[in-house]
């Protein structure tokens, strides 16, 4: 039983541009130049319960819209997606019960009145009863550290307390499934961690399905085994995040600083690896695989005197920046 | 049983906001009966150079006036979603109505509800009993039911004719001004369609039936038998109309493109 | 002024890019003028004239205050609320123009467009339609445009005060609201300003209203002749010159206010 089935799932929106000039916008007037904009382009994948999954790709890489025809907001152009069981924009109202949603930059709390009462009217919308809002709740405030805020408006929250409730308020109805469209967008680096760690305990707990978008490879790497990388409406990428790395991070990073103002033509002739500059002339920094690293460092070690040397692992977030900007193709 | 435990509860949510903003809400009132006033005044000096209006008076004419308001504060207070593309499809609040298990319409409905706009009700009650009493109106028991029937006749004339104008947001994205226009249409409703040409008063009728909400059902009160078969219409129309917006809008929920796209 | 004039450009264009406005703003008008001419032929009934107005110039009244207002209406009143209420002002006021001229730009940018897109091809329809005077006098057409020149600016500056006003008060909707009752009722849009009593009439000559509908309309159709007309146009000019102080002033203290709150 899968929580998510995506079969050549495709959204196509109409758009028109527009002439330009006063001429051309009288033209524009009567008849419009229609272009087909193709925003997810038959992408097909399956999530099993209690996965929890990255959802990434760049902005206008069709994220959101795959998102929103997952969570039944918007209607397929054609193609097939089950979740929970459900066509989610045919029985929109029986299947939106059985998931939760966190937009990161739009507020499903009412913006004048107290959290709890959001949370008491969301409590009605959903049917939840006393007794499983008492014992769930209870659970989720507690983890994230929102007792002292509910009875304030929302409107005197941080950015990071309102998260920290708009999660809450994703959960009142438990839902075995969760999207969270970038949930830790602007946040201070404590709060995310918090909501990571309260993400994965949910997810320990009740096995909850989560598919997470966001920017942030951190939080990909602190919370899924899996990524699906989307570009330009299709799939790119989908495996583990392991794989990925080790087909594509394999590189190490080798920084050093020199003594003496060293140019890059006098290291290009010592060893054959990328070459980048670092914050000065003294310092540069050599991209190469694992297997050369004992043979650079050992030719550089030998021919200049260093102050510092250090080595670092290519980071997701430059693993997934190269593969934009090369394409998947190279691994 | 479900749909009206929600009703209360965002009900007892929106006093709750409203009571933050007590001076807002005075203001509010004061707005509204200036509405009002307007109209009033309008009649009042239209009146004082004529005696009659295509053989109806002064007084018959403010007592559809005083009828109108009922339906209309009704309908502000409940429907008037007006600014449905601008808040929901442009700022993409539509996208978390639609993750919500209560049928969209509704909920927007619900958020957007103006319970202050009622009291426009009373002020139309008022110059109601007024008319009524100068043109010395009797009325029967059941003269009370049917004045529920037709006001909420009118009530979903008017809920419909606005809520197709807000479907037509789902097609197309540009912003439209046929919305305020759309007051001052529904305002000829208020007066008798038989000053009105064949074709406005067709369009008032069964277009935009806004006959509906005003003269037709007070032509009852007011004992003009010509006119009894259209006031008996109105809780028909009101069903027809309503009914015809729903299904455009959950026509148009399927179209719906989502913002920022 | 290279850069207003852009402005008045932008705001057409902007405009233009809403065509479900412009096929249902048509429709609109033409119902909305139609209704009244109805209406007015109704309260007319039998008598040939009444405050001195024939139905003829009554009916041609209403049509024309009612394409006025088109030219006229714009909302900034509202825009500047919206942008005082978000802050964005504040970075108008670093921006190389003036704020207030700026917002009246777009205004005439709007109200042009819907003078030709609006109102122009709705009267003819409605001239179609309905028995409209227009007279054939050209004296009377430069006099009107004129006097709906002023109307415009009167009104933009009304609109200027109201939305400056909102940034001193709680609640800027409640009060944007009440000014438009006030303008539709004493700028004699609905109600040429000669129907009200004595009484009213006598305090509506000291305020700006009537400049905005209802001496434009009253030159084109032809109520007011000879001296009266230079008198109402002299009327619009003063006033266009009195409420240069209130924005002044408003404008101002709505600049301290906004150095010292930063918005």
């Amino acid at each position: 039983m899968y929580a998510i089935e995506v079969e050549k799932l495709r959204k196509e929106f109409k758009s028109y541009s527009s002439r330009s000039g006063l001429a051309g916008a009288f033209r524009d007037l009567f008849t419009r130049n229609y272009k087909i904009i193709r925003a997810v382009d038959d992408i097909s994948f399956t999530v099993k319960q209690g996965e929890m999954v990255g959802y990434i790709g760049e902005n206008g890489a069709g994220k959101s819209t795959t998102i929103k025809m997952l969570t039944g907001i918007l209607t397929p152009t054609s193609g097939r997606v089950v979740v929970n069981g459900m066509n989610p924009h045919k029985e929109r109202e029986r299947f939106v019960q059985t998931i939760g949603v966190v937009f990161g930059q739009r507020s499903q709390l009412w913006w004048d009145i107290a959290v709890q009462e959001s949370f008491r009217l969301l409590k009605k919308v959903y049917r939840v009863s006393d007794q499983d809002y008492n014992e769930h709740m209870d659970h989720v405030i507690e983890t994230l550290d929102i007792g002292p805020l509910l009875d304030k408006p929302v409107r005197k929250l941080s950015l990071g307390q309102r998260m920290r409730c708009e999660l809450a308020a994703a959960l009142i109805h438990n839902p075995p499934l969760l999207f969270l469209d970038e949930p830790t967008i602007g946040l201070d680096v404590l709060v995310k961690l918090k909501i990571r760690q309260f993400l994965k305990e949910i997810n320990e707990k009740y096995n909850t399905t989560i598919l997470l978008t966001t920017h942030d490879m951190t939080d990909i790497e602190a919370l899924c085994e899996r990524v699906i990388m989307l570009d330009e409406g299709k799939i790119i990428y989908d495996g583990s995040l392991q794989r990925l790395k080790q087909n594509w991070g394999e590189g190490k990073q080798i920084h050093f600083q020199f003594r003496d103002i060293v140019s890059k033509e006098e290291l290009m002739l010592l060893v054959d690896a990328t070459w980048e500059q670092g914050e000065d002339r003294y310092s540069w920094i050599a991209h190469v695989r694992a297997t050369d690293m004992a043979h650079v460092i050992g030719k550089v070690v030998s021919s200049y005197e260093l102050k510092d040397i250090h080595i670092r692992e290519v980071s997701t977030e430059e693993i997934i920046r190269n593969i934009y900007e090369e394409g998947i193709h190279h691994g | 049983m479900f749909y009206i435990s929600i009703f209360f509860q965002y009900m007892s949510q929106y006093v709750k906001t409203k009571l933050q903003y007590r001076t807002d809400l005075l203001v509010e009132f004061l707005s509204d009966l200036m509405f009002q006033g307007v109209n009033l005044i309008f009649i009042l000096v239209v009146f004082g150079h004529t005696q009659l209006l295509n053989g109806w008076t002064r007084d018959e004419i403010i007592f559809i006036y005083g009828f109108f308001l009922v339906p209309f504060a009704l309908f502000a207070a409940f429907f008037n979603i007006w600014d449905f593309n601008e808040r929901y499809i442009v700022r993409g609040e539509m996208d978390r109505v639609l993750t919500r298990p209560v049928h969209s319409l509704f909920q927007i409905v619900l958020e957007r509800m103006e319970l202050e706009s009622l009291l426009g009700g009373i002020t139309g009650l008022i110059v109601m009993g007024y008319a009524a009493s100068r043109l010395h109106l009797s009325f029967h028991w059941y003269d009370v039911i049917l004045f529920v029937l037709f006001v909420l006749g009118g009530t979903f004339v008017y809920a419909g004719i606005f809520i197709s104008l807000a479907s037509i947001s789902f097609w197309s994205d540009a912003r439209s001004s046929i919305m305020p226009m759309m007051y001052n249409i529904g305002n000829y409703g208020r007066y008798p369609v038989d000053i009105y040409n064949r074709v406005i008063r067709y369009v008032l009728t069964w277009i935009l039936p806004f006959a509906f909400v005003g003269v037709y059902p007070s032509a009852y009160f007011l004992r003009k038998t010509e006119w009894y078969t259209y006031s008996f219409l109105t809780p028909v129309m009101g069903i027809v109309c309503f009914t015809l917006s729903v299904l455009l809008w959950n026509a148009g929920v399927k179209r719906y493109r989502g913002a920022g796209n | 002024m290279g850069k207003y004039i852009e402005m008045i450009r932008m705001r057409f264009l902007m405009m233009l890019a809403y065509r479900t406005n412009y096929y249902s703003g048509i429709f609109i008008y033409s119902i909305n003028i139609g209704a009244y001419y109805f209406l007015w032929s109704a309260i007319y009934g039998g008598q040939p004239s009444i405050q001195g107005m024939t139905v003829e110039q009554m009916t041609t009244y209403v049509a024309i205050a009612w394409m006025a207002r088109a030219f006229y209406f714009n909302n900034i009143d509202r825009e500047i609320a919206m942008e005082i209420r978000e802050g964005k002002v504040a970075i108008e006021l670093i921006r190389p123009y003036n704020y207030l001229v700026m917002k009246t730009m777009q205004g005439l940018g709007e109200g042009i467009f819907r003078l030709l897109f609006f109102s122009l091809p709705g009267m003819i329809i409605v001239t179609f339609v309905f028995s409209l005077q227009f007279t054939a006098n050209v004296h009377t057409w430069g006099y009107f445009a004129l006097s709906t020149m002023f109307s415009f600016i009167i009104n933009s500056q009304l609109n200027l005060i109201a939305g400056m006003v909102t940034f001193f008060t709680l609640n800027g909707e409640g009060l944007l609201r009440a000014k438009r009752f006030v303008i539709d009722l004493f700028s004699g849009l609905i109600l040429p300003i000669s129907f009200y009593p004595e009484w009213a009439q006598h305090v509506m000559h000291y305020l700006p209203f009537q400049a905005i509908s209802y001496i434009p309309s009253m030159i084109f159709t032809e109520s007011f002749t000879g001296d009266a007309v230079m008198k109402g146009m002299m009327f619009q000019a003063v006033w266009c010159v009195v409420l240069i102080v209130p924005i002044y002033v408003l404008w101002k203290a709505a600049k301290r206010k906004l150095i010292i709150q930063g918005g």
